[in-house]
């Protein structure tokens, strides 16, 4: 992935920020509140009812926008978990339009994104956003012409779902990031996925089973892919989960518990495969970052999919 | 010649009764009921937390008593483990000691009343060196109830993990089933414990010829071993097993990550909150004896050895090979 880049980093939750105690009164959870507590959730964020994911996907794209560093994009990677916002059809659905849903494509209407192709990715869960990362190098490899791809992720739960996955406290939102070869915040070197559909339908306790040894060969191999050691790496961005995964991570891994950033655990919860752009956008707002340094995003996810993105900061 | 034998109604008790079908033996059972057992062997009913549990036996009938009676279990609480491994132990031994033409008390005790000590454990009385569960600390304990005072005829048998019988069917499940279990269901993909800590496993045939052996042995101590197998090698072994298996290969499970005691632990306490999966249990189930996991011992055997003249060791790989491949087939249901 020479000479790409990635920033422009933005993200929506939903309208609704609700405390975990709330959500158990309101029997939205699984898990009881106070154990979810003392894995670090507190608040978390849902949808209004007339509010949908591709409000949240367009609310993040907006920001974007606002910016003014939504011009030139050649192409849209729309990641999400729930691909379709199916229409809630009280008989059987007679013409199969009704179950196709294209938010790729409503936001390249929307923004004006006329140049724009799309493309979805809905199979690799919670983490899907880096996902969208890679596939944005590979098209930019591909295409020499192109300069910017939008990279978009949003996911809102069915009213009336558990906000609860694999004993994470989960949030209605969306990110978007911009990968392109004009400089910006991060260098993206590298996009490391291993999947093992052999679990596909893992249980909660088997995706939590299998996420040390996966997630640490993860991590491995993706340091690897840039020519160090985990230990080398500056910083872990991970997703909002279980406080004590990554402490137990860390150790096995032999990186400083200190440089693994997940701020908006207790405020956001997991954000399905957004929670990784808000802690990252946390970090660089943070003024912690130095040129020079190696950051990486780690996701794992059902299907079971496990990812991680290795940035190296260009300009802090 | 009669034999009293205490937990007599359990795994190894039952064994070593069917070892000693031609001699004249007492079983004592909790809750036993008499037609339980229709042929020669009397069957005598037992509580070790009851005040006098042997009023109704006469002392002067009994030569021998093996006490195999226990809570085994590795998370059993300490004042359970204090009222039946340690309290009732010691009625055993006041028992034993109106037993005026006693020749022999076996205790089975575990090779784990070791607790936390490192390195060549010999065999020879232990000082309390910290045990990381309420299990361990009770077999030392009566240990020390049947070897202090001395004057009584003692033998202590430190025994090893009884994996399976000698054809590699389990016959009861203990945490190392369990543990194999959470690897081939892919609910623990962390190996808590330094791979290079040799384990203790046996079948039952090795123990019960061990105890039965040892009757006519000098007193003293013994740790019946035969032959250890590292941590490491066992889980190898055991996904060498599993990758042989359809079911398992479809799932394409890795082999586990070893982990530092923190992070175990960490995980452990971590799993407190993920009630109502199978994860949570089963890690209690692990957590534990998987401390010993880190503390590599090196059970000396001479005393065994020159006690013992019919001692050999076993293929340790090949007993957990046969092991794993049996709880595969069998689907980890339970025991026969
Ligand atoms: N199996 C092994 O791998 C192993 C390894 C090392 C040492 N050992 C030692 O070997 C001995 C026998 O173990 P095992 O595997 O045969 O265990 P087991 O199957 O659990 O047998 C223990 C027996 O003790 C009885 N018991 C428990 N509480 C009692 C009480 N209050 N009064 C009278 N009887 C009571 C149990 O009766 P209920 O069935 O009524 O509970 C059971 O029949 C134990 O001392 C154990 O510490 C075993």
């Amino acid at each position: 992935m020479d000479g790409l880049y990635a920033g422009s980093f933005a993200y929506a939750l939903g309208a609704h920020k609700r405390h975990v105690r709330e959500s158990a009164g309101a029997g939205l959870l699984r898990s009881a509140p106070e154990d979810l507590e003392s894995a670090g959730f507190r608040w978390h964020h849902l949808c209004g009812p007339d509010e949908t994911a591709y409000d949240l996907a367009r609310a993040a794209v907006a920001e974007i926008a606002e910016r003014g560093e939504l011009g030139h994009i050649d192409a849209i990677v729309y990641a999400t978990c729930l691909p379709a916002e199916w229409p809630h059809a009280n008989g059987p659905i007679r013409d199969v339009k009704d179950l196709m849903d294209f938010p790729a494509g409503r936001l390249q209407a929307e923004f004006g994104l006329s140049r724009a192709i799309v493309v979805g990715l809905h199979q690799q869960a919670c983490t899907g956003m880096l996902g969208a990362l890679r596939l944005a190098g590979a098209l930019l490899s591909t295409e020499p012409q192109w300069r910017r791809v939008l990279c978009v992720t949003a996911d809102r739960f069915p009213a009336g779902a558990f906000y609860e996955q694999a004993y994470n406290l989960i949030s209605d939102g969306a990110a978007a990031c911009v990968v392109g070869r004009d400089r910006a915040p991060c260098r993206l070197l590298t996009v490391h996925q291993i999947s093992n559909g052999g679990l596909a339908r893992a249980g909660d306790d088997e995706t939590v089973g299998t996420y040390f040894a996966y997630t640490h060969r993860l991590v491995r191999e993706a340091a690897a892919r840039v020519g160090t050691a985990p230990s080398a790496l500056d910083w872990v961005v991970t997703q909002n989960t279980h406080e004590k995964a990554w402490q137990i991570l860390a150790r096995l891994l032999e990186i400083d518990h200190d440089r693994v950033w997940s701020p908006s655990l207790p405020d956001a919860g997991h954000v399905i495969s957004a929670d990784v752009i808000v802690n990252l956008s946390a970090l660089l707002a943070s003024g912690k970052l130095q040129s020079g340094q190696r950051v990486a995003l780690v996701m794992a996810g059902f299907g079971l999919n496990w990812q991680a993105a290795v940035l190296e900061v260009a300009q802090p | 010649m009669t034999t009293l034998i205490t937990g007599a109604g359990g795994y190894l008790g039952r064994r070593i009764a069917a070892a000693l079908h031609d001699e004249d033996v007492i079983l004592a059972m909790r809750g036993a009921d008499k037609r339980e057992r229709p042929g020669a062997q009397e069957v005598i009913p037992i509580d070790l937390c009851e005040e006098n549990p042997f009023a109704e036996l006469d002392p002067r009938r009994i030569t021998r008593i093996i006490h195999a009676a226990a809570v085994i279990r590795f998370d059993v609480d300490r004042d359970t483990a204090r009222r039946v491994n340690v309290a009732g132990t010691a009625r055993v031994r006041e028992f034993a000691e109106r037993c005026e033409r006693l020749e022999r008390f076996v205790l089975l005790s575990t090779l784990y009343s070791a607790g936390r000590r490192q390195g060549d454990v010999r065999e020879v009385r232990h000082d309390d060196a910290g045990f990381v569960n309420h299990y361990e600390w009770s077999k030392w304990a009566a240990e020390e109830c049947v070897l202090e005072p001395p004057g009584l005829p003692v033998t202590v048998v430190r025994l090893p993990t009884v994996i399976s019988e000698d054809d590699g069917t389990v016959g009861q499940y203990n945490a190392f089933h369990h543990t194999i279990r959470l690897y081939y269901s892919g609910l623990l993909t962390l190996l808590p414990g330094d791979p290079a800590t040799p384990l203790s496993l046996a079948t039952a045939g090795f123990t019960v010829d061990a105890v039965t052996a040892l009757l006519d042995a000098e007193p003293g101590i013994y740790q019946a071993c035969s032959g250890p197998v590292s941590l490491g090698t066992a889980v190898d072994t055991a996904f060498s097993v599993f990758e042989r298996d359809a079911d398992f290969m479809r799932r394409m499970l890795p082999r586990p990550v070893p982990c530092d005691q923190a992070s175990f632990h960490d995980m452990v306490s971590a799993a407190r909150a993920l009630r109502g999966g199978p994860l949570q249990p089963a890690l209690a189930s692990v957590a534990p004896f998987a401390e010993q996991l880190y503390l590599s011992k090196s059970f000396r055997t001479e005393r065994l050895r020159a006690a013992w003249p019919g001692y050999r060791t076993a293929d340790p790989v090949a007993l957990v090979e046969s092991v794993c491949a049996h709880l595969v087939e069998r689907r980890f249901n339970a025991a026969r």
